[in-house]
């Protein structure tokens, strides 16, 4: 079979070749989709959970309708923190000045594929945390509406429950940023 | 008779709520409605049935009272079942399969009773429209189905023909048609020459029997929470109906030797904590103090059965059972996601109108030493709560 393989330079060396030849370019907006995708998803697989609870509770307890929609507030926050992510990482992704058809010799590749990984790994930090903190905050809260339907003085109680749940997405969006806080694309070749 | 399989699972913690969070808000809502020990106190306190009715205006159940006047335990039963009734139906009407199936099952115990109630009816002449009124609401057919049940003979063709013509649509007509035929093959014969002389609370029994293996396999086809609860609640219920079915056939000729092994085996539900070895067992038992030796086996049952044995207190064994009911019942409203919390608010809420019924009928006697003995729901001076020492 060896002498099948080929040899010239040109050639692909093995499967492993598809994550190291995709483009960091490539890299870093798939970072922005999952971190916002995963982080919606997750957000509304809580507002769904939350919600449902709430109106069915609210019918024969009128008084949880307004205090309640702080569940649903807090899935959306989960939401937003996908935003925030998504948003600092696209900022951050520049194409070069004109080149040519290769990149300069001078050109930073460290920076550059250092860039590409770590916005990635950034927008899945955010997406996979969020998507557990949605689904958990979504639960607390569809048990939240209806304890909160038959006794009025465990609302507070739950919504401890719910807070600590909500913080594993703060987590997940500060380990996001210290993470893609470094990652700059270069734009021309290094001087020298 | 196979189990109809349902159309998709429960659904866990995660999914539970696509489809059927808006009914189980619902019921958990619906849960406030319970009379609390305040409210049983003051009932108690009442002097005339005009009191009674003036503290329970002060309850959920003021709507349905203000239409009459004045009050009597039966009307006091019917207005409290019919609010049960009108809230059964606005959950049904929001349940999406596969829980509106079960809580059609729900339902079907109800139908039983209605069809026997009707047979029963015919045999002693009484009016099709009394008959119909005093059916139960939760388990009504078409009015012609209803309508046309007493016309039939109290005969072995007339049993066949009902079912052929009438209960074959219905959705206990697969549990009549595996009795028609369980009896045909036990008198080894054509099933037109059965029943000349089965009892009619023998056809209710065996139709139980099939309602109640047919409603475990099909939680057990849901899996999940719901499986794990409602099946211990069936076989707590499966196995409170043998032990009624073998105290009661005590002094009847069910209770002879050779009746036992042939006709009373037939009745014990195929599910249950005492199925197998137990039934096996219940089988051969002959008298009370067979039975007792046989139960002391079973240690949930033995503590019940102690207290009929020494006649303690004179609680009887049902209201041991009622109790012990109460007790699991109210463990199902404990965690979320599951359907055994339907099951448990409408068993509940029939607790809860017995006790009214026995409090009002009390009253009404003027019987104040017996008015105390109901078994109030969700309460936290309940008798298995108070028993436990407080740490």
């Amino acid at each position: 079979m060896s002498s099948a393989v080929c040899q010239s330079e040109f050639c692909n060396q093995g499967w492993s070749e598809v994550l190291t030849h995709m483009s960091p370019y490539g890299y870093a907006s798939f970072g922005v989709a999952f971190g916002l995708g995963l982080s919606v998803v997750g957000a509304a697989w809580g507002i769904w959970l939350t919600g449902s609870s709430l109106v069915g509770a609210s019918v024969k307890a009128p008084r949880i309708r307004s205090k309640n929609l702080i569940s649903v507030i807090f899935c959306e926050a989960t939401a937003i923190y996908g935003v925030i992510m998504a948003i600092i990482l696209a900022n951050k992704i520049k194409k070069p000045e004109d080149t040519g058809f290769y990149l300069d010799q001078n050109w930073d590749y460290a920076g550059y594929y250092y860039a590409g990984y770590g916005m990635f790994s950034a927008g899945l930090s955010v997406g996979l945390t969020n998507i557990a903190s949605g689904i958990s905050v979504g639960i607390a809260g569809s048990s939240c509406a209806i304890a909160d339907a038959q006794d009025a003085s465990l609302f507070v109680k739950i919504l401890i429950v719910e807070i600590f749940a909500s913080a594993l997405g703060i987590f997940g969006i500060i380990v996001g940023i210290i993470q893609s806080n470094a990652c700059t694309f270069p734009i021309a070749a290094m001087e020298g | 008779m196979t189990t109809i399989a349902p159309s998709c699972g429960t659904g866990d913690l995660t999914t539970f709520n696509i489809l059927h969070a808006f009914p189980e808000a619902l019921v958990r809502g619906m849960r406030s409605s319970f009379l609390r020990d305040p409210e049983y106190h003051h009932l108690t306190q009442c002097e005339s049935l005009d009191d009674a009715r003036l503290n329970l205006t002060e309850t959920d159940y003021s709507e349905v009272l203000a239409d009459s006047s004045t009050m009597t335990p039966a009307s006091l039963q019917k207005a409290a079942i019919q609010k049960l009734v009108t809230e059964f139906q606005y959950l049904r009407s929001q349940a999406v399969q596969p829980l509106s199936q079960f809580l059609d099952f729900i339902t079907y115990e109800y139908m039983i009773e209605n069809v026997i109630l009707l047979l029963k009816g015919a045999l002693s002449g009484r009016d099709i429209n009394e008959l119909i009124e005093q059916c139960h609401p939760l388990g009504m057919f078409k009015e012609s189905t209803m309508r046309s049940i007493p016309t039939f003979e109290n005969s072995a063709k007339g049993y066949m023909d009902l079912y052929q013509t009438v209960l074959v649509d219905t959705p206990v007509g697969p549990y009549f048609s595996l009795f028609l035929q369980e009896s045909a093959s036990h008198h080894g014969g054509d099933s037109r020459n059965v029943l000349e002389e089965v009892e009619i609370e023998i056809i209710k029994s065996s139709l139980i029997k099939y309602w109640i293996e047919d409603f475990h396999q099909f939680t057990q086809k849901l899996g999940g929470d719901t499986a794990k609860l409602m099946g211990d609640l069936l076989n707590v219920r499966a196995d409170t109906n043998a032990i009624n079915i073998t105290l009661n056939s005590f002094g009847t000729p069910l209770n002879e030797p050779a009746m036992r092994s042939s006709d009373r085996k037939r009745l014990y539900p195929a599910v249950g904590h005492l199925y197998p070895a137990g039934t096996s067992m219940l089988v051969d038992v002959a008298d009370e103090e067979e039975l007792g030796r046989v139960l002391e086996l079973f240690p949930q049952y033995s503590a019940i059965w102690n207290v009929h044995a020494n006649g303690q207190g004179d609680k009887s064994i049902d209201d041991c059972f009622y109790e012990r009911d109460v007790e699991m019942l109210e463990l199902a409203f404990e965690s979320q996601m599951h359907y055994a919390v339907f099951y448990a608010y409408v068993k509940l809420k029939e607790q809860e109108i017995r006790n009214l019924v026995w409090i009002s009928e009390c009253i009404l006697q003027q019987q104040k030493d017996e008015i105390n003995k109901f078994v109030p729901v969700f309460s936290f001076h309940a008798p298995w709560r108070e028993m436990k020492p407080r740490r």
